[in-house]
């Protein structure tokens, strides 16, 4: 009987530490990135100023991650509050952005590339579809769009295993990224997301 | 009163043990991942990757823009030396500690340590190993294992900078010695 009531202790213990470790992970998460727009960074992700939570976040969800200094990454997972789903098209505008090279990709809720048969992952400074100025405009979409296409889904992962509340995210990696990206990440020029419509 | 001391119980370790959980979290997913490298491919030896796609299962995000070379290294025996063929694309040099301490780095670029064309050489020592009997440039692991991961654009012409890193080695000092004396 007593064995039994302890093994109950130890599992109830187990669990509601993990219950309370995703509930801190998040808040952690939020208190140490930055905004700008729609866009979210987190400041000290693979550095050795990261803090526990900070540490065990980024090994769940950006294991090996650069320092600032060497890459600045910035995600998108939801729009105007609402998360990114795969029943909507979204469209993303931009230009030029003062790194050594950038690059959009989208992944699936379980951080991996997203199955498509053409194998369209990601877009990067040199192979986007631009107009005569340097501007350029992906469509966000799990249908074929024409130009610039990043598919959306679904994700490789069964969905019973979903966690989040979105469907996909995009991340922009800036690689050696200019001081502006370092000094003012929340107002740092970055490309625009919009959502054109839902099905 | 039974059930409310147990209930203060639970409540008190679940407080600690998040920590707990959270401290441990990067340790035993940084330990699997060198693990699974160590049984693919090896210790102190350097492997590079196929173009990440959908199928691409070892690390969470990988970049389709980026060629990886990942090396899981063990300095229990001694050091590793790293040897490191520069593209004139975007390439860097990191060191990861057991508990994902990004905790040296080396890159090409916004004056950076290196420049293309150029090989560069480091050797990696354990902890407890004296720096001083190694020349050039000696990074020193706070932990015994780590992973040292290179990242090299896609971008261009991608054959040309694949050749670079595969042209890499990351092996044990003494292995290197024998392979130069055979």
């Amino acid at each position: 009987m007593l064995v039994v009531r302890y093994l109950f202790l130890t599992v109830a213990i187990l669990v509601l530490s993990a219950t309370l470790l995703g509930h801190s992970l998040r808040s952690q998460m939020e208190a140490m990135s930055v905004q700008n727009g729609n866009w979210q960074t987190t400041v000290n992700a693979g550095s050795a100023d990261a803090g526990t939570m900070l540490r065990a976040a980024v090994a769940l969800g950006g294991l090996l991650a650069s320092t600032r200094e060497d890459s600045v990454y910035y995600i998108v997972e939801t729009v105007n509050g609402e998360p990114l789903r795969l029943d909507c098209d979204y469209v993303l505008r931009g230009g030029d952005y003062d790194a050594d090279w950038w690059s959009v990709t989208a992944y699936a809720w379980d951080n991996y590339l997203i199955p498509n048969d053409y194998k369209r992952y990601s877009y990067n400074n040199e192979n986007l579809i631009r107009d005569a100025d340097g501007r350029w405009e992906i469509q966000v979409s799990v249908n074929k769009q024409p130009g610039n296409w990043l598919p959306t889904g679904p994700a490789a992962s069964a969905n019973w295993h979903k966690f989040s509340a979105k469907d996909f995210d995009l991340l922009l990696r800036l690689y050696a990224p200019g001081q502006e990206y370092l000094d003012k990440p929340a107002s740092a020029s970055l490309p625009q997301i919009h959502k054109v419509g839902c099905s | 009163m039974s059930i409310l001391r147990s209930a203060a119980v639970v409540l008190l370790c679940a407080g600690v043990g998040q920590y707990l959980l959270a401290m441990a979290t990067p340790r035993l997913i940084m330990e699997a991942l060198h693990r699974t490298v160590g049984e693919r491919y090896g210790h102190n030896t350097l492997n590079v990757a196929h173009t990440p796609d959908a199928s691409s299962r070892d690390v969470v995000r990988p970049s389709p823009d980026l060629i990886y070379g990942v090396c899981a290294y063990d300095l229990t025996d001694g050091p590793v030396a790293i040897s490191a063929d520069v593209p004139r694309r975007y390439w860097s040099m990191q060191f990861y500690q057991m508990n994902t301490n990004n905790f040296a780095g080396f890159t090409n670029k916004r004056g950076g340590e290196t420049g293309a064309g150029e090989t560069f050489k480091v050797t990696l020592v354990g902890p407890a190993h004296r720096a001083t009997d190694h020349s050039g440039t000696v990074v020193r692991s706070p932990t015994d294992r780590g992973v040292m991961l290179l990242r090299a654009s896609a971008i261009g012409d991608s054959d040309i900078t694949r050749t670079a890193v595969q042209r890499s080695t990351c092996e044990a000092v003494g292995k290197q010695d024998q392979g130069v004396k055979s």
